[in-house]
């Protein structure tokens, strides 16, 4: 990793190079329906990007696994089924201003994704993107990157960090597709900078460190030990079961795979974003179904992220980023939900259920 | 390559096995595939009807026949719906195989006791023609198969086969007011069935499949049989859609019906949480 430093005349040079050739450039804008509110969006001219503004309302699984996408063009004929298919390699694009929250989620995923059947078009367009994050300032309370590991500062799954100081940025160039970006834009970073940078980056993590605990490695195992918990009884009573959790997630990558006619002949095949909090995920076809209640869906949700993931590929599967705190409309706020079940993890060690 | 890409199959054979359920061959339209296509006992596959989408359901022939195989479905969703709608020549997508499959290799040498109600059969027949298409390889072969009524007993003409061999025992059943006035075979539950049938345990696999209920009223009576959990083997079904280990709907806890199975042990069973 090097350091450089990127004056604010540079990075909007380098933006409007990026734009110039036509490449794709995703940074935060303000939302077209709420202009309080910030979306990650394709822009046009740097002038749109907001940064430092607000946590955007969504996170960039969208950019990789899109809500909807065709995974392969089907037509009938007489002769029989003819099957156009999609490419799996993507068009380059460059993500400025990513939280590193929502950065090191992409790579969390890379595990599924990746996990004996290469899903391409996960990966394609994984290889596709250089992401530039910034320092985050934007933390609420709903927050807690740093109880699982990360943090305001964390670089994982980023190519580029930066962090403002005087005149611009510090950029902490990560990866070797991050340095190829920067190229020709940056120049020496003064100790002065790297000092300041510093401070800024201490700064951000004492802002979100006493929201939540660290959780602790061993809660993975206890949360398979508690499957019969009575916890899941209660824990649940506030969940809808509209999975608002699911669709904000950086990390929930579970989906549907359906077919839609776009004539008598012809259509598409399609993958969904989908929810295990709603009832007709696991429904089966005979009507029985292995999750009938919202306590066994939520159960799910949070074994999954904090006890399953970490024993398939060893890490949680929640970068913090706080965004199903703000989406629940049953008020379910995760941070306070998790250091309930790691203080009583910690004092009935041993339960396992009825 | 894209992994939710499907093969091409074109429909040979449909044979009618109940009022509900069917059976189709299937042919690769792509020979070359066709040439290196290979599974094993207790693989499933994604069926799909284009522009209706994909079915999961087991590979239902063996392995020891080249060059087709064959599902079983009892028409039921929208899938399957579409798919019992089809004809002879009628073109189908599938992807697979996945999952794991029952330790043929294992159960060589050794007695096989199997066990199936319904529908169930469908998994068990692709291991049952496995084991007679390698008969000498194996020791005493023994079948148990029931249904509610005769009119559910599926592969019929299959039935009739094995009943004629003499190098296996049939044991056929059906639930009490399901038999007709000229059933010969038991007018008995499973489990009944199995305690009637099998005598030993010594040196003998156990395959079942069937309903729930059928399996948790069948495994006492094998344990008391004397068979350990290790050498009863039965196959999962859960909701899937990729069939990869990507869409996150088949786990039961931190199994992957679809990866780490469909084809469990009973002691596996066991140790899984009970959300299935």
């Amino acid at each position: 990793m090097t350091h450089s430093f990127l004056s604010h005349q540079g990075f909007a040079a380098l933006v409007a190079d990026l734009l110039a050739a036509n490449k794709r450039v995703i940074a935060p804008v303000r939302a077209s329906d709420d202009p309080g509110q910030v979306d990650y969006m394709p822009i046009q001219k740097f002038e749109e990007a907001v940064f430092g503004l607000r946590l955007p309302r969504r996170s960039l699984k969208e950019f990789f696994l899109p809500p909807t996408e065709v995974l392969l063009h089907y037509r009938q004929t007489k002769a029989g089924i003819e099957i156009r298919e999609v490419p799996t390699a993507a068009p380059p694009q460059v993500i400025f201003g990513a939280t590193p929250c929502d950065a090191a989620a992409l790579e969390v995923v890379d595990k599924v994704m990746g996990w004996d059947y290469r899903d391409e078009l996960w990966f394609g367009r994984r290889e596709a993107t250089t992401i530039v994050s910034f320092l985050c300032t934007l933390m609420d309370s709903t927050c807690f990157c740093t109880a699982v590991g990360l943090g305001p500062e964390s670089f994982r799954g980023s190519d580029v960090l930066l962090v403002p100081v005087d005149g611009g940025y510090l950029a902490h160039v990560i990866t070797p597709k991050g340095e190829a970006l920067l190229q020709g834009h940056t120049a020496e970073a003064s100790a002065a900078a790297l000092a300041s940078a510093e401070t800024a980056q201490s700064e951000a993590r004492k802002k979100v460190e006493n929201n939540l605990a660290d959780i602790p490695a061993e809660l993975s195992g206890w949360l398979a030990a508690n499957f019969d918990n009575p916890l899941w009884k209660t824990i649940a009573l506030r969940c809808h079961g509209c999975g608002a959790c699911a669709a904000v997630c950086p990390t929930c990558h579970c989906f549907d795979i359906v077919d839609e006619h776009d004539s008598a002949d012809s259509g598409v095949r399609r993958r969904n974003w989908d929810s295990c909090q709603t009832s007709l995920f696991t429904l089966h076809a005979s009507g029985h179904n292995p999750r009938q209640s919202q306590s066994e869906r939520f159960r799910q949700r949070i074994q999954h992220k904090f006890s399953i993931y970490p024993s398939r590929f060893g890490e949680i599967l929640c970068t913090g980023c706080g965004r199903c705190s703000r989406a629940c409309p049953g008020g379910m706020d995760l941070p306070n939900l998790l250091g309930e079940i790691v203080t009583l993890a910690q004092t009935e060690p041993e339960v396992s259920g009825q | 390559m894209n992994i939710y890409q499907p093969h091409l199959m074109r429909i040979r054979e449909i044979t009618d096995e109940t009022i509900d359920t069917r059976t189709l061959k299937l042919e690769f339209e792509d020979s070359a595939f066709a040439e290196q296509f290979q599974f094993s006992a207790g693989q499933f596959g994604e069926y799909s009807v284009f522009g209706e989408g994909e079915s999961t359901f087991c590979i239902a022939s063996p392995p020891t026949r080249a060059g087709y195989i064959e599902c079983s479905f009892k028409a039921t969703g929208k899938v399957t719906q579409a798919l019992r709608r089809l004809d002879v020549g009628d073109t189908i997508g599938f992807r697979g195989p996945y999952g794991n499959h029952f330790p043929l290799e294992e159960m060589k040498g050794h007695s096989i006791v199997f066990i199936a109600g319904g529908i169930g059969l469908a998994p068990v027949r692709s291991v049952i023609w496995n084991v007679l298409d390698l008969r000498e390889q194996f020791k005493d072969i023994t079948i148990i198969y029931g249904a509610r009524t005769v009119a559910d007993l599926v592969y019929k003409r299959e039935l009739e086969v094995w009943a004629s061999r003499s190098d296996l025992k049939l044991c056929l059943a059906v639930d009490p007011g399901g038999e007709t006035p000229d059933w010969k075979g038991l007018v008995a539950r499973i489990p009944t069935a199995v305690e009637q049938a099998v005598a030993t345990a010594e040196d003998t696999f156990a395959v079942i499949c069937g309903p729930p209920i059928m399996i948790k009223y069948t495994l006492p009576v094998l344990t008391k049989l004397g068979f350990p959990g290790e050498r009863i083997y039965t196959t999962l079904e859960n909701r899937m859609k990729c069939g990869l280990g990507k869409c996150g709907r088949c786990n039961i806890g931190p199994t992957y019906v679809c990866k780490d199975g469909p084809v469990f042990t009973a002691a596996q069973m066991r140790d899984l949480p009970q959300e299935f």
